[in-house]
């Protein structure tokens, strides 16, 4: 039968070690914003990188039929608008420092989750739209170069990687992304309500 | 801005240890501990220009402390404590020994503790005086001494059942 001050002298001997030291904290806050940000990066980076390719295909690629440069065009414009719209929505979250602005960073990050899925969602069927369009007009001389196989690989394997990018890959793109800002949110929301409800 | 950095530092090392046992204490497992001691910091330094030296700082530290532990496991829903400090034991079979299972089986005795007798208990483990618990729990000290006594047999009463199975 133990009494209490067993119980606190226990309690006493057991030494906890803090592992992290004040900067490393706050460094460690940073970084789990910095994540969704580099990943945005990464996104633009990519969009960026496809539109340098077109526009060179565009510049010195040689074809003889309008049908082909419109369709390039068509891709271009859409690719152009598509990357400034990520652009726009990436600002958002770019400057911000969540340990120094806790409110001010909450309220962008909220308007990038729903900026987020208006792109991925009414804006991306827009952009599937046009691309399609776009890339029907340039296969429209292209085939013609190939052989009726291949056309047909070619075709059946852009129909499918398209439909894969707006239903498998866009749905996990968004959930995963939306998970992790609803974590972050919550978690600032948090942090941020026990001085709300006190000031 | 880097006076501000450095009076954080100076404060974090200060209180940090005593804020981790506390969370500790609460949850009964390392990685939501040391979560609820970057939440409450992280409040600290976001706030740390709110604080009026009507209290103690470290009483102002405690009181986030206490408010980020019951607001954290409400919202992230976490595992049953039994499982959570459970795993004091199994993760570090290197470091059994007698002293080890008798603090195992103290946490596992305050995980059985209700939210904020959890919280209160701690603190005075950690012999902080009672008025700073009252100011701290928001309650009177009066009405707090009674609660201490109550939540002192009880956690005896838990450590001796477990010790005894």
């Amino acid at each position: 039968m133990q009494e209490f001050d067993h119980i606190q002298s226990l309690w006493q001997s057991h030494s906890v070690e803090v592992k992290i030291s004040s900067e490393e904290m706050l460094a460690q806050s940073k970084k789990e914003v910095a994540g969704i940000r580099a990943k945005s990066r990464l996104n633009i980076i990519g969009m960026v990188a496809s539109f340098a390719t077109l526009v060179l295909l565009l510049l010195f690629a040689e074809f003889e039929s309008w049908t082909t440069l419109a369709g390039l065009s068509i891709i271009v414009i859409v690719v152009a608008i598509y990357t400034f719209i990520l652009y726009q929505d990436h600002k958002l979250i770019a400057q911000n420092d969540i340990t120094e602005h806790p409110n001010a960073f909450l309220n962008k990050l909220k308007a990038y989750q729903l900026n987020k899925y208006t792109i991925y969602n009414k804006l991306y069927w827009v952009y599937m739209a046009a691309l399609s369009v776009g890339v029907i007009f340039y296969f429209y001389e292209k085939l013609d170069y190939l052989s009726a196989i291949m056309q047909v690989v070619l075709v059946l394997f852009t129909i499918v990687w398209m439909i894969l990018c707006a239903t498998v890959f866009r749905k996990a793109y968004l959930k995963g992304e939306k998970e992790r800002i609803d974590l972050l949110i919550e978690k600032f929301e948090r942090i941020s309500a026990q001085f709300q409800e006190s000031h | 801005m880097e006076n501000k950095e450095k009076l954080f530092k100076e404060i974090f090392d200060t209180n940090s240890k005593k804020i981790f046992h506390l969370c500790y204490g609460y949850t009964g497992d390392e990685d939501s501990a040391n979560d609820l001691l970057q939440e409450t910091f992280l409040k600290v330094w976001q706030n740390l220009d709110k604080f009026r030296n009507k209290s103690l700082i470290s009483t102002w530290i405690y009181r986030i402390a206490v408010n980020t532990c019951l607001t954290y496991l409400r919202s992230e829903k976490r595992q049953a404590k039994d499982e959570l400090t459970d795993n004091i034991i199994e993760n570090r079979p290197e470091e059994f020994s007698e002293k080890n299972e008798q603090v195992a089986l103290l946490y596992k005795s305050i995980a059985k503790l209700e939210e904020n007798d959890r919280l209160i208990i701690t603190m005075v483990l950690d012999e902080l005086p009672y008025h700073e618990i009252a100011e701290i729990s928001g309650i009177s000290e009066g009405n707090l001494r009674v609660r201490i006594h109550r939540i002192k047999s009880k956690l005896t009463e838990l450590y001796n059942q477990h010790a005894r199975i």
